[in-house]
């Protein structure tokens, strides 16, 4: 059998990804997952902001975004539910840069240990995830 | 000849309602598409939800931990309403509102106390009119640009008002889109979790493997899957209005493009008969005239 597994990215506005791939690994809310062709069935919960990265079948790799999600194995078939799911080169630096600047203001005016500087801290985070990988992935420009 | 003129003002009149109707309808079948595609490529998010919360409901022990599923004497309903911003859609709202009405009402008759949470301006009108309190009115992001963060922020309104206990009981009503001309208000259970229904049930796919790992455990996953249920319902309930709401609107349109083009025809018909009279009167005067002369 083909050394392949079938991967599919599942968000409410469309599905990303339907595909064969060489393998995948991203981040559970308790380590990081490698999944390989064949693997046992498995369910777990993507931590909340994390990347994904696919080895693709020829060997070259891509990272992606995803968010708040599941990642369920059955038959060979890897599917990774969440709610936001991006490729590095489809995010907009300039939205997440807004994000970040609105969570980081935010934060500024809340008492530390509110719902809502929790809240506010979760989305800063998943900002900041999203313009490491943009970073990255666009090649250009420093972290920091 | 006055009355040749209003003639005309009125044939245009209704000429450009028409105009503005056909538009409108135009407009409304638009939307109408790209709701239903947007609701298209939500049914795969939708599936893996439900197919992964009846995989794991069978490994979680005892549901009577979880709070969303706990019962409690009901004294205050929640609602969640989802009309629509604006009007010419014909009986959609009031389809919907007066049959929440006679729900809310039978539910004051019991000593039950209503609370509401609102999408749709429409809604929130006719509820604040008739001396309901709202406990939140939605308006960002509006109803047509309504994305699966709105679910998100509706769900959390609506689960943290139940776990706080500001409403022992929520329930959604809606519009469900049955068909292009068949629009149903829904009232449907919402919390505590009854029963998982969310979608059309369809037959049992491809075979379940039982036996599966599940990482840190069931029960985690599980709370963390259960918001997320939630707001697939939502979602549910959002996009099943709005493509009632523009198949409606589209309907009306129609309805009202027709009527105008017709009403159009038969002033029409007026308008030439009182101008062969008026010709035919003059002549009259100018044979008559001719004749007296000679």
């Amino acid at each position: 059998m083909a050394a392949e597994l079938h991967l599919r990215i599942v968000t409410p506005d469309r599905t990303i990804v339907d595909r064969k791939v060489a393998g995948v690994s991203f981040q559970g809310v308790d380590g990081s997952y490698g999944i390989l062709p064949q693997h046992a069935p498995l369910m777990t919960a993507i931590s909340n902001t994390g990347t994904a990265t696919i080895t693709e079948l020829d060997g070259k790799s891509s990272e992606l975004f995803v968010s708040d999600g599941f990642a369920q194995v059955q038959h060979n078939v890897l599917t990774l539910v969440c709610e936001a799911g991006e490729f590095a080169h489809e995010i907009d630096l300039e939205r997440v840069k807004a994000a970040e600047a609105k969570a980081r203001e935010k934060m500024a005016g809340l008492d530390r240990l509110s719902a809502e500087f929790l809240k506010a801290e979760a989305s800063l985070r998943k900002a900041l995830a999203r313009e490491m990988l943009a970073r990255r992935g666009s090649g250009s420009g420093t972290l920091g | 000849m006055a009355n040749l003129k209003e003639l005309r003002g009125r044939i245009k009149s209704v000429a450009s309602i028409a105009q503005i109707t056909r538009a409108m309808e135009m407009v409304a079948s638009m939307k109408l598409r790209k709701v239903q595609a947007k609701a298209q490529s939500f049914h795969p998010y939708v599936d893996e939800i439900r197919h992964m919360i009846e995989a794991l409901a069978g490994k979680v022990g005892g549901e009577g931990d979880v709070p969303l599923f706990r019962t409690r004497d009901v004294q205050t309903v929640g609602f969640f309403v989802v009309a629509s911003d604006r009007g010419l859609c014909g009986s959609y709202n009031s389809n919907l509102l007066f049959g929440l009405k006679k729900v809310a009402d039978a539910l004051q008759a019991e000593g039950k106390k209503v609370k509401f949470w609102v999408y749709g301006r429409k809604a929130y009108a006719w509820l604040t009119r008739r001396g309901f309190t709202v406990e939140r009115f939605f308006v960002e992001p509006p109803l047509d640009k309504a994305d699966f963060t709105a679910a998100k922020l509706v769900g959390q309104a609506l689960v943290d008002a139940f776990t706080t206990g500001v409403v022992d009981e929520v329930r959604l009503y809606y519009t469900r889109f049955q068909s292009m001309i068949k629009f149903v208000p829904t009232d449907a259970p919402f919390l505590p979790i009854r029963t998982i229904a969310v979608g059309e049930a369809k037959q049992p796919q491809k075979s379940f493997e039982l036996d599966f790992l599940i990482e840190p455990d069931a029960t985690t996953v599980f709370n963390r899957l259960m918001p997320r249920y939630l707001e697939t319902v939502v979602f549910d309930a959002m996009l099943q209005s709005l493509t009632s709401e523009h198949a409606s609107r589209r309907m009306a349109m129609k309805g009202a493009t027709d009527a105008a083009v017709r009403m159009q025809k038969g002033l029409k018909k007026v308008y030439n008969r009182a101008r062969q009279e008026n010709i035919t009167k003059e002549l009259l005067d100018i044979v008559g005239g001719a004749s007296a002369v000679s």
